[in-house]
């Protein structure tokens, strides 16, 4: 001990930079802590004030009205399915929207950099209209322009697209409804479903032994041809061995004419949701896609060129994946974005969560525990989608050297 | 070694400060609370500040200090929680003025209460926000064509007032289709109104004969029109008083001609509602309303009450003759002021339904003597 000490000389504590640093998120959860409960207390006082109780035992309370585009729906089913069948709609708007603005935003990013005059200036265009317009905006402007006032028929007066010379209906159009061929089942569904996830797995084992084979001995590996081939020879086989357990429906109106009672049906406000929020965000998915095509360097595009590679090579091989690894955080965000507004549905009446916890509001449920419910669900929905994204990521990050 | 256990040790201690610090400030947040329940004069809203104080810290609402009544007085507006876009009920102006059947019941508390019946403060609400609003104590009185139902009053935390209109559903289809009845609605798409009792109706209707059906829901009336013009949905479903309402303005337009179905199936009762746990206050509400059907029984209207020279006692103590005062905590002579302003029951009706197409007379909103629902309690 014959050495100074060195604590002696540190600063005094509350000068410390560790013991600040730490002191800082001390207080900080602190603070987060005593906000919250001064909320959840303020809360709970005045519902107690009120005589209103804080508990959610409604949900097991019947849900008493029809949903819209749901005959299935039993009004008397508890308020928790009619979450459900939100929370349904809401991803089916949400995938949706979500695979049309990738693509639609891939092609006009891609088009803004064309060198061809006429495909820069309309997605330029494009990007500019829909980008400077409220999502809200789009959505009814959508509803109105192609349903309400557009020039479609109603269901009684439907266009049936009949399909060429078989004598049944391939597509059915009318401002409210849609009907498209679906898929029925006819039994054997369920073992259908497991061959099904036996060809996936298949498919993903000769991915990897085609990789590895290209990677030993250079041979090209084809892996996307071949896992294809083993999907469909399962699922072909599969098919015919359990006796077609699927087979397409044919969309049919119903004898009134007033309703589509065969085939798959998409309502107006499910078009008009996804649609909308799909071209609305496929214009802010174009520009980040351009900006990370352009902090590709320069000279990966030169050395593309200097192996004679051509645009699409260039692009598939040389700059996407590139481009891909700076595009994906800021399009997680986007996606983010997308779900978050199919809540605006309640414009045009798409059945999501959001129009159905306002109606069941409207119902006599109660308005807070049922908003709680609409946060939950919606945090849920985002944690799941930045999982998945953050997945990617990381994946394509990990090929960097 | 020792560095570490010291920075360890310092980490420890601060964290230890932290939370000894952090836990009494914690607690204060329900000592606070509890500190305006036993101290109400501190906070009493004197400098007019009940708005803000009701919103942001609804810790301390106008019940807790003497109650509504007095909060209004107090401020000398009556907050009022309305519709702005129904033609006949509440609908604003491109001045910005508010009128309607349910407005002049708005302007008639105001005159009971205050004395003016231009001291009101209109809040436009939308169908899903309105008793969130009235919970929260951002409106004193909510007179926005809401129905009076058993859940409603147990667990919005409203208390429903004497009926102003007896309504009811029924079902407007275009005049063209023939559709007389339920029944040729079967697999129909029909349109509906968002958040309300209307979507529970048609439901349960539709139901209990089993007829199915399909709802088409939008959130407003200007969407839904549209919806139902372009025949997205065959039938439209709401109040009678509603459709008679959008009937004319879409005839008025020049658009089809519209058929109302005979049949009614639902009970709507419209009426004021108040915040629950305050009876002076909605007694208050009450008798103001109370007020224009007494008068239009007694035959007294805005022009020839000021000049009633008989002496029918019961007239004369709703006239607040003599110095009557029923204790209702309101100035004796308050039905004065409310007829005065807004006029009888009958008048009201006259000015903002009749013109929309509803009829009063042999309808449940005539004069309980005429065989009407329209029944005053005495006022003696």
């Amino acid at each position: 001990m014959t050495t100074p000490e060195p604590s002696t000389s540190r600063p005094p504590l509350w000068r410390d930079v560790r013991v600040l640093r730490v002191a800082g998120q001390v207080a900080a959860v602190v603070v987060v802590f005593l906000i919250l409960q001064w909320l959840i207390g303020n809360l709970v006082t005045n519902y107690g004030r009120l005589n209103i109780s804080f508990d959610f035992g409604f949900l097991n309370q019947p849900t008493q009205f029809q949903i819209a585009n749901h005959p299935q729906f039993n009004p008397r089913s508890p308020v928790w399915r009619m979450v459900l069948v939100g929370v349904k709609n809401t991803a089916l708007a949400g995938v949706f929207g979500i695979a049309l603005a990738g693509v639609l935003g891939l092609i006009i990013g891609i088009g803004r950099l064309s060198q061809n005059w006429l495909a820069a200036k309309l997605s330029a265009a494009y990007v500019e209209f829909f980008r400077n317009i409220p999502p809200l905006v789009v959505i009814v402007f959508f509803a109105f322009a192609v349903f309400l006032y557009g020039p479609l028929p109603n269901l009684r007066q439907a266009i049936e697209i009949p399909l060429f010379g078989t004598g049944r209906t391939a597509l059915i159009l009318s401002n409210a409804e849609w009907g498209v061929p679906g898929m029925r089942s006819t039994g054997n569904l369920l073992a259908f479903g497991v061959s099904a996830l036996v060809a996936v797995v298949a498919a993903a084992v000769v991915w990897r032994w085609r990789t590895r084979l290209n990677e030993r001995s250079g041979e090209p590996h084809h892996r996307v041809l071949w896992s294809l081939g083993v999907l469909l020879a399962i699922l072909v086989v599969s098919y015919v061995a359990l006796g077609g357990p699927l087979v397409i429906d044919w969309p049919q109106l119903s004898e009134n004419r007033r309703r589509i009672a065969s085939g798959f049906s998409i309502n107006s406000g499910f078009m008009s949701v996804a649609g909308a929020l799909g071209l609305y965000t496929a214009s802010h998915v174009a520009e980040i896609i351009r900006g990370s095509i352009l902090a590709v360097p320069w000279g990966q595009t030169e050395a593309s060129f200097a192996l004679a590679l051509t645009n699409f090579q260039r692009y598939r091989f040389v700059v996407l994946p590139q481009a891909m690894r700076i595009a994906v955080p800021p399009l997680i965000n986007q996606a983010l974005n997308l779900i978050k507004n199919t809540s605006l549905a309640a414009a045009v009446g798409y059945a999501e969560i959001t129009t159905l916890t306002q109606t069941s509001i409207g119902n006599g449920r109660p308005a807070v525990q049922s908003v709680v419910i609409l946060m939950v669900v919606y945090l849920g929905f985002s944690l799941l989608v930045s999982l998945i994204l953050n997945i990617v990521n990381r994946r394509l990050q990990l090929v960097t050297r | 070694m020792q560095r570490k256990l010291l920075a360890l040790l310092t980490v420890l201690a601060v964290m230890a400060v932290a939370c000894t610090t952090g836990d009494p400030s914690a607690d204060t947040v329900p000592a606070t609370d509890t500190g305006t329940e036993t101290t109400p004069a501190e906070t009493t809203p004197d400098t007019g500040d009940t708005e803000t104080t009701g919103t942001t810290e609804p810790a301390v609402l106008p019940q807790d200090e003497g109650g509504i009544l007095a909060a209004v007085q107090d401020r000398g507006q009556v907050r009022c929680g309305v519709n702005d876009v129904l033609p006949g009920f509440g609908i604003v102006d491109e001045n910005g003025e508010y009128s309607g059947f349910d407005i002049d019941f708005c302007r008639a508390v105001a005159a009971g209460v205050l004395g003016d019946p231009e001291a009101v403060e209109f809040v436009p609400l939308t169908a899903e926000a309105r008793f969130t609003a009235l919970q929260g104590g951002e409106i004193d009185v909510l007179i926005r064509n809401t129905t009076w139902t058993a859940t409603r009053d147990g667990q919005e935390g409203a208390t429903f007032l004497h009926t102003t209109f007896y309504d009811g559903q029924g079902m407007m289809v275009p005049a063209s289709t023939g559709f007389t009845t339920l029944e040729d609605l079967a697999d129909a798409t029909i349109c509906v109104l968002q958040g309300t009792t209307t979507e529970l109706n048609l439901t349960a209707v539709f139901n209990a004969r089993g007829i199915p059906f399909n709802p088409m829901t939008h959130a407003d009336n200007e969407t839904l029109q549209p919806a139902y013009e372009s025949g997205q949905c065959e039938a439209w479903t709401s109040d009678v008083s509603q459709l008679t309402a959008f009937k004319a303005s879409i005839e008025e337009a020049g658009g089809e001609e519209q058929y109302i179905m005979a049949e009614v199936f639902s009970k709507e009762p419209l009426g004021p509602a108040v915040p629950d746990g305050d009876s002076a206050w909605a007694q208050a509400v009450d008798w103001s309303v109370l007020a224009t059907i007494t008068a239009w029984e007694f035959g007294l209207t805005s022009e020839n009450i000021g000049s009633y020279d008989g002496d029918d006692p019961n007239i004369l103590n709703f006239l607040g003759a003599d110095g009557f005062d029923p204790g209702l905590g309101l100035d004796p002579e308050f039905n004065v002021r409310i007829i005065e302003s807004v006029g009888n029951y009958q008048e009201i009706f006259e000015r903002h339904l009749a013109p929309i197409g509803l009829e009063l007379e042999g309808s449940p909103n005539d004069l309980w003597t005429n065989g009407g629902l329209m029944y005053s309690p005495p006022y003696r």
